[in-house]
């Protein structure tokens, strides 16, 4: 590797190195306490797969470059250089982490290594080495936003297209669209992704609740945070800011992605408006007796999936529970539960990079997890986690039914 | 030539040690203060009530480990209250501040302090070779708890050597005393002119090592002594 290389590398590096990040790569003491706390290691169990194990990969580089005692004696630390060898070890930890932050709630000190392989990702994306479908998948986000206008009619004609499976699921009242889009001044702008899977049964419900939305010309997703790319991941947000802000919307409700919620909710700083999950706006409509719901459609014990970034990272445990206590009287909680739920293993990008065999091996824990509940039906509210449950469903024949929750909730949906 | 050798460790060095801990530390806290702040929160949920407050409880308690590692959270305790206890029996040596008995000849806890940290840092190191932390560990970490080890035995040997001598305590607690408040007076006396004993020279490497564990704190691990607040606040507020 070359010497210009090198100081981009650092560059790279030093602007990773807020007051946070200075204190995850001085403050851990190698105590190990987090090793077996990760999904990956629980299942293969190999040191590169645990948090520290991981987070020494960049700590080690770290210690060369921005310690007096790195520089003074290297070995003491087994601090390294950068070099082509060295930063494949760097790609193989930063894509090998769901960012899930599990770890984080074990460690004595609370240490994210989410945020330490961030900085992985960042050395990665400088060096080139970044999977190439993420940065495609981040730049096509970023694209649609400057051709919308070329864009727009073909959008909305693919939206029309999907109204009538949606009054299948809940009539709306004459004279209204089923799928308004660019509605200004309404209560919700909608964000959703792209596949009717997560516009329909959400715009059955939003209309069975008659609130005046708006679904987004965006997709939630933010493939620039799974790619480690924060100047991506803001363009990728602003597009939907100044869209609800322009139109003028109370909330933004964020489809079923747990990335997508916490970036817009958590990491890109104050709004004029609401950022709620949707899972959120529905138990609100529920609680509000604005939808009623049968608990006769869904067979067989019920389990629920907290996503990682909606649930230990968002915050958001207790509506999808009281969601499916509405739907069914066959509730199962999983062991262990809520913010000790077991990472599905498919997070920080790893199911839009394919990796089907790293994927299935790491998630085994999460399998037998599933299968100890006996539930019949796996509902969870994240595109991500679903992919990768269904997955691993198919894998290990596990045979349940993975199910979204706006998809349940659809399919349960009554009149008076 | 020994003489000259063991005061310049008891002495000089000493003062060198801790001047070099205090703008040490100074340097690496200044480093984190400087830095920019990280541009979003970093809590887990469910959120805390008095979320401050927790970080702190777990700073200290460390209730995480508690709960997934309890053998070693056992021993993490021990070690950190026998060492805070430690700091604090050795502050007692000084004539000015009096918890045990001003006429005592034992220094605060009559030994068992320095024995619980033996056996606390003797549990890490061992652990530390063990799989699956062995995998994890730097030489760095090995030889801070081997340094560690080699200065809390040197100290059990001067309480309890001082205790086992046929002629009772050689160098008392007051003898003890004398030196340090000499070093805070800064007299530069020699201090093998008061802590005349047979095991004079052990003291001497004690307070050599000691030095050293101060000199290498501000490059080492145990920063985290002065981050873990911080540290834990990132995680709930
Ligand atoms: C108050 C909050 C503190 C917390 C949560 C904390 C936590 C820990 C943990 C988790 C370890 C890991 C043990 C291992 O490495 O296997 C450790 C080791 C250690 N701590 Fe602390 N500590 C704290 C304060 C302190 C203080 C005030 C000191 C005093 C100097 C200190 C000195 C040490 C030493 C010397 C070790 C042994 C290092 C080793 O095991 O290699 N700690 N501490
Ligand atoms: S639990 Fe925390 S301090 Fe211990 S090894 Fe893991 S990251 Fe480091
Ligand atoms: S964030 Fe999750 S995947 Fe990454 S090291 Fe921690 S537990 Fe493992």
């Amino acid at each position: 590797m070359d010497d210009k290389k090198k100081q981009e590398l650092l560059d790279a590096f030093s602007e990773k190195l807020t007051n946070a990040v200075r204190l995850y790569m001085d403050g851990c003491t190698r105590c190990g306490t987090c090793i077996d706390s990760c999904h990956a290691y629980q299942s293969m169990p190999e040191t590169r797969y645990t948090p520290v194990g991981r987070a020494q990969v960049v700590r080690r580089l770290f210690d060369r470059y921005f310690k007096l005692s790195g520089r003074i004696a290297p070995g003491m630390n087994e601090a390294v250089e950068f070099t082509d060898e060295w930063m494949q070890q760097v790609l193989d930890a930063a894509y090998s982490c769901t960012g899930c932050r599990r770890c984080m709630t074990v460690c004595p000190f609370g240490i994210d290594t989410q945020q330490i392989q961030g900085i992985a990702k960042h050395l990665v994306n400088t060096a080139g080495m970044t999977p190439v479908v993420l940065n495609m998948l981040a730049d096509m986000s970023i694209a649609k936003a400057e051709t919308i206008e070329d864009t727009r009619e073909n959008f909305e004609q693919g939206v029309k297209n999907l109204e009538a499976e949606v009054i299948e699921k809940w009539k709306s009242e004459a004279g209204e669209d089923a799928i308004p889009i660019g509605a200004q001044d309404a209560n919700v702008l909608y964000v959703a992704l792209a596949g009717k899977h997560s516009i329909i049964p959400a715009a059955a419900v939003m209309n069975a609740a008659k609130e005046k939305w708006s679904l987004s010309y965006f997709e939630a997703v933010n493939f620039g945070a799974f790619a480690g790319n924060p100047a991506k991941t803001k363009v990728i947000a602003r597009r939907i800011i100044d869209e609800a802000t322009r139109l003028n919307v109370k909330e933004v409700a964020i489809c079923e992605c747990g990335t997508a919620y916490r970036v817009m909710k958590y990491m890109t700083g104050d709004h004029p408006f609401k950022v709620v999950s949707v899972v959120e706006l529905f138990a609100r409509y529920v609680k509000e007796g604005r939808i009623k719901l049968d608990k006769s459609k869904i067979e067989g014990g019920v389990t629920y999936h907290d996503p990682c970034q909606m649930a230990r990272n968002g915050g958001i445990y207790d509506e999808p529970r009281y969601l499916l206590e509405q739907l069914t009287d066959n509730f199962v909680e999983m062991t262990p539960t809520r913010e000790d739920n077991w990472c599905c293993g498919g997070g920080g990008g790893l199911v839009a990079m394919g990796e089907k065999d790293f994927r299935m091996k790491s998630s085994s824990v999460k399998v037998d997890q599933v299968k100890a509940t006996g539930a019949k039906v796996l509902c969870t509210a994240c595109e991500n986690c679903h992919t990768q449950l269904s997955d691993l469903n198919e894998h290990y024949d596990v045979g349940v039914k993975v199910e979204f929750l706006s998809e349940l909730l659809a399919d349960a949906l009554v009149s008076e | 030539m020994v003489d000259r050798i063991l005061y310049v460790i008891t002495v000089p060095m000493v003062y060198l040690a801790v001047v070099w801990l205090v703008l040490g530390v100074i340097a690496r806290i200044v480093m984190v203060l400087r830095a920019p702040a990280h541009p979003h929160t970093l809590k887990i949920f469910p959120e805390r009530k008095a979320a401050p407050l927790v970080a702190l409880w777990e700073s200290f308690t460390m209730p995480t480990v508690r709960k997934s590692k309890p053998r070693f959270w056992v021993f993490l305790m021990l070690f950190h209250a026998a060492f805070g206890a430690l700091i604090l029996s050795h502050l007692d040596l000084l004539p000015q501040i009096s918890i045990m008995p001003k006429d005592s000849p034992h220094m605060l806890g009559w030994g068992a302090v320095g024995v619980a940290v033996t056996i606390s840092v003797t549990y890490f190191l061992l652990r530390r070779f063990a799989s699956p932390v062995r995998e994890v560990s730097v030489p760095a970490d090995y030889l801070l708890l081997f340094l560690l080890l080699l200065t809390v035995l040197t100290g059990d040997t001067i309480s309890w050597g001082n205790s086992w001598s046929e002629d009772g305590f050689v160098i008392t607690k007051q003898d003890f005393g004398t030196y340090l408040d000499g070093l805070l007076h800064f007299t530069f006396e020699d201090p093998a002119d008061t802590l005349y004993g047979s095991h004079y020279v052990v003291v001497a490497i004690h307070i050599f090592l000691a030095n050293l564990f101060m000199m290498v704190l501000p490059f080492s691990k145990i920063m985290h002594a002065f981050f873990t607040v911080a540290l834990n606040r990132f995680r709930r507020v």
